[in-house]
């Protein structure tokens, strides 16, 4: 249960939360894409660095919301079942080899 | 007087889309899923519902922390479809049915649920995801949808038994609007499914058994559960299914359940169960 996502960790992660949740505008991803400095000004210098680097974990770890975290996943082309395995501490593959049907991603 | 039908209890998973959008319907992968669909589809074809009443959620991309209801009903004639991060599906909006959501609206609040008021949002695959499966999109959707988005992202959710009893007093609303409207209830969510923490990937199919058995014959005992009940059997995100419960608590208490799917290809358990 040490990832409930309460109103503490709500509260902590409100800032880089509403930049990923800003990623479900096609403008703000295009910005974000060509332009990453202007468009993370807003975040603290460890939020801009756990984006740069995608460290899903660091980032869930911090206070995001995992389905905030999908819109920054989608903007750049990373599936779920890649965040996943970063989670768990795995390889993709690795994670994959746990699966009943690992094609169907 | 409008009358509810019957009820769907579906999974929402994304990925469902997205392998609907790709024409995967007969990859060997994800074919077992879009069978097991096929008897809900031809239900609706038949039984024709005017409306579908769909309890969802949204996954932070209408809605957001700085102001999240609990639960938050829509009143609009259409809806749009959400961008999530990847443009916009390629599907029509969604027809609203004003009539019938406004006088919910009022019939709810007048029973003591207090609930937030939307419209002109655009939804996202918490609704379209089940629904692409279910109804043609083509020429245009058939009938209309009623979104009613439950918070089951941020604690504190409500609980098991509120959601019970909102699927009650949603069946009172449905049934004293003066239309001759059919209306078919959605419950999404589920099954069990863990994207976070350590327990990322978690699943337990005797679980999911276990609660499409319960949803059918023992309401009350699911509705007795709490939510970290719901978590520590399903997964943290598995606790979503508490939306099939307002489903199920539209419906009679006697409702059979026709047909059930189960299939669990990789991280969360895809079911959909059809109940009249």
């Amino acid at each position: 249960m040490s990832y409930v996502f309460d109103l503490e960790r709500s509260a902590r992660g409100l800032r880089l939360n509403r930049f990923l949740h800003g990623l479900t505008s096609a403008g703000k991803r295009k910005l974000f894409l060509e332009n990453p400095d202007e468009a993370l000004k807003d975040l603290s210098p460890q939020e801009k660095d756990m984006v740069r680097r995608l460290d899903w974990k660091a980032m869930q770890d911090y206070g995001a919301s995992f389905f905030c975290l999908e819109k920054l996943a989608r903007t750049k082309g990373v599936s779920n079942p890649e965040m996943v395995a970063h989670f768990r501490g795995e390889t993709l593959e690795q994670f994959l080899k746990t699966r009943r049907v690992p094609g169907a991603r | 007087m409008a009358r509810i039908i019957g009820g769907i209890g579906t999974s929402h998973v994304p990925t469902i889309a997205m392998a609907f959008d790709k024409g995967k319907q007969d990859d060997p992968d994800w074919k077992p899923l879009f069978r097991g669909y096929e008897p809900v589809a031809k239900w609706l074809a038949e039984k024709k519902p005017d409306v579908l009443f769909f309890c969802f959620n949204d996954h932070a991309t209408t809605f957001f922390f700085d102001h999240y209801p609990t639960f938050a009903l829509g009143v609009s004639g259409e809806y749009r479809i959400a961008d999530e991060g990847l443009g916009t599906r390629n599907i029509p909006p969604l027809r609203g049915h004003v009539g019938l959501s406004r006088h919910i609206a009022r019939s709810l609040v007048d029973d003591e649920f207090d609930l937030t008021i939307f419209q002109d949002l655009p939804l996202d695959h918490g609704l379209h995801s089940p629904l692409t499966m279910m109804w043609p999109k083509a020429p245009d959707w058939p009938g209309a949808v009623i979104p009613l988005v439950v918070n089951v992202i941020q604690q504190p959710l409500p609980t098991p038994r509120r959601c019970f009893r909102l699927g009650k007093s949603i069946r009172k609303a449905v049934e004293s609007y003066p239309g001759d409207l059919k209306v078919a209830m959605v419950g999404t969510g589920g099954l069990s499914h863990q994207m976070i923490g350590e327990r990322a990937g978690f699943n337990d199919e005797n679980w999911d058994r276990e609660f499409l058995g319960l949803i059918e014959r023992d309401r009350e005992r699911l509705a007795a559960m709490t939510i970290e009940d719901f978590m520590r059997r399903g997964g943290n995100e598995g606790a979503e299914v508490i939306m099939w419960l307002i489903m199920r608590g539209a419906l009679d208490a006697q409702a059979k359940k026709l047909h059930q799917n189960y299939y669990l290809p990789m991280t969360t358990a895809m079911a959909v169960a059809l109940f009249e």
